[in-house]
């Protein structure tokens, strides 16, 4: 890479030890995937944030780069921890757990981070604009971030975010250059889909099509309508599950791609795919299910965290109704969103229905293997890839209507098509 | 003796026995930081220690926490001695490089080998990884 003076001078040190490590960090990372210079990113979100990924290494690490003196220079939010911070006896979140997370949280704040705790930074805290260039990780906000607004940031990882919150640079590679946010497979959709399967077509689109781009640029075509901010977040959060998808187009529905044209950048897919209601329904049903319709013991929404939109819709749905004696209703969301909800009337609804919310972290975040559920019901298609690691048990995929039903009857099943 | 250049993605050199694998695999939920074995049970490498050992797969995939389980595998010292790939992704790169300046454990990575010359090497068979030149040797 070629380095500025200021470049320089930040890797000797003149700016502190955080920063010269830093900058020797993100320089290797450069010169391997061919940057030839730093640029300044606005923006950061950082994953380096839950016990139960970073362990005791990242407490012993963040100890270290506080008693340096390390501090973040831009607006850098924080990925869900390990428990609610709250409620975790609630949900009987193993108190050592907690202990070590809260220790991560005091280590980060000392940093100067901004405690969101969440895994949607974009719906506010964090918002960038087109062609802002940030540095993002979650996978689910990296792909949203990318294609939705438009805003620039590669699928950046643990401490690296953390790095380039520290220094406020990054390396110039990837999806930061216009060549590599070309789409490179296409997939054309049959009409009416929209129609036939109303939210779930998102998350269900988006893990057929990260199961075959790997780590490609999607282009999707034939949606009429354009889909709302959280069928986008279903739609990326699943792509981003089942493939390491950092961007898709939506072809005259994201900002990128107007036409299929402009969306390729005029080369040609390396693959194109058609998908038709047949196969969407497949894969509802064998593909990312792995339990047939029957008894559910927890019903799981809130992935990524639940809109203040979704939180009504659940609150519209179950109100006046009482979750099953056999079924428990999880919803994960953030403090802000929780605050809003609450004011607006929703969670009181929710709460009264029997239903519990997580806050600050979620099913597959949190150590809640020891409930030992057997059937989880869920309308998201990364709950649906993650869950069965972390809870060890098998998924019932369905609609957010039949979810609620399955919460409240304590049964799983699929209204007739 | 086979020798195989390809590209030094990250510093080191070492030599120790190969565990080869076939499929991607993502280190988050794929390795227990605490004994190095692979957890993931629809990989073709569960029930495998990497611990010490030339990790051989075609590339990287998953979460992007996954330095953190990196690390802390590193710290409990059960992480791969050495990585190879076909395609080295950013996630893995970053993985070996941040053990180095973190930690200040060195963990070569080599890449840009072929998939079907990956996949022809043993598991069991000794590999020298020299992540400065970009080389492996296969016993």
């Amino acid at each position: 890479m070629e380095l500025t003076a200021e470049d320089r001078s930040q890797l000797a040190g003149d700016q502190g030890e955080p920063v010269a490590l830093a900058m020797r960090v993100l320089t290797r990372l450069g010169d391997v995937y061919g940057a030839e210079r730093f640029i300044p990113i606005t923006r950061a979100h950082v994953v380096g944030s839950s016990y139960q990924i970073c362990g005791e290494a990242g407490i012993a690490i963040y100890e270290r780069l506080v008693a340096q003196g390390a501090r973040v220079r831009v607006t850098t939010t924080l990925d869900p921890g390990s428990i609610d911070f709250d409620h975790w006896r609630q949900f009987a979140m193993p108190e050592h757990v907690a202990q070590r997370q809260v220790r991560l949280k005091e280590l980060l704040e000392a940093m100067g981070v901004v405690p969101t705790w969440n895994c949607t930074p974009y719906y506010f805290a964090n918002v960038p604009v087109f062609n802002e260039r940030v540095a993002w990780s979650e996978s689910s906000a990296v792909v949203f971030v990318n294609s939705v607004i438009g805003a620039r940031t590669n699928r950046l990882a643990a401490y690296v975010d953390l790095c380039a919150a520290l220094t406020g640079k990054m390396p110039d590679f990837g999806l930061y250059r216009d060549e590599a946010r070309r789409g490179t497979h296409l997939f054309l959709l049959e009409p009416g889909l929209e129609e036939r399967f109303g939210m779930q077509l998102y998350p269900t689109l988006g893990y057929l099509v990260g199961q075959r781009v790997g780590d490609g640029v999607p282009v999707i075509e034939g949606l009429e309508r354009t889909p709302s901010l959280d069928a986008f977040k279903l739609l990326g959060a699943a792509m981003a599950s089942t493939g390491s998808v950092a961007m898709y187009h939506v072809v005259g529905h994201t900002p990128e791609a107007p036409t299929r044209e402009a969306a390729l950048g005029g080369g040609t897919p390396r693959a194109t795919w058609r998908i038709d209601a047949e196969e969407i329904a497949r894969a509802v049903e064998e593909r990312i299910s792995t339990a047939p319709p029957g008894a559910v013991d927890l019903v799981a929404l809130g992935c990524p965290h639940a809109s203040l939109d979704q939180l009504a819709t659940y609150a519209r749905l179950i109100a006046g109704r009482r979750v099953a004696d056999s079924t428990r209703l999880w919803i994960s969301t953030s403090f802000m969103v929780a605050e809003l909800a609450e004011r607006a009337g929703y969670l009181p609804v929710l709460r009264q229905a029997g239903a519990e919310i997580i806050v600050g972290t979620c099913v597959v975040n949190a150590p809640l293997a020891g409930w030992g559920f057997r059937v989880m019901a869920t309308d998201a298609g990364k709950f649906a890839y993650y869950a069965p690691a972390n809870l060890g048990v098998k998924i019932l995929f369905l609609t957010t209507e039949e979810c609620i039903e399955a919460a409240v009857t304590g049964q799983g099943r699929r209204r007739p098509a | 003796m086979i020798r195989l250049a390809g590209r030094g993605v990250s510093r080191g050199r070492v030599a120790a026995e190969a565990v080869v694998s076939a499929q991607p695999f993502g280190f988050w939920q794929g390795i227990d930081p605490l004994t190095g074995l692979v957890i993931d049970r629809r990989h073709d490498a569960f029930g495998q220690s990497l611990a010490g050992k030339v990790f051989v797969f075609p590339y990287g995939r998953g979460s992007t926490g996954t330095p953190g389980v990196f690390l802390e595998a590193v710290r409990n010292g059960c992480a791969p001695a050495a990585l190879v790939n076909v395609v080295s992704e950013p996630i893995v790169a970053i993985c070996a490089i941040l053990a180095d300046e973190l930690l200040g454990v060195t963990i070569p990575v080599v890449d840009a080998l072929a998939a079907e010359v990956l996949a022809r090497i043993p598991t069991g068979a000794r590999v020298t990884v020299d992540g400065v030149a970009g080389t492996i040797i296969v016993e």
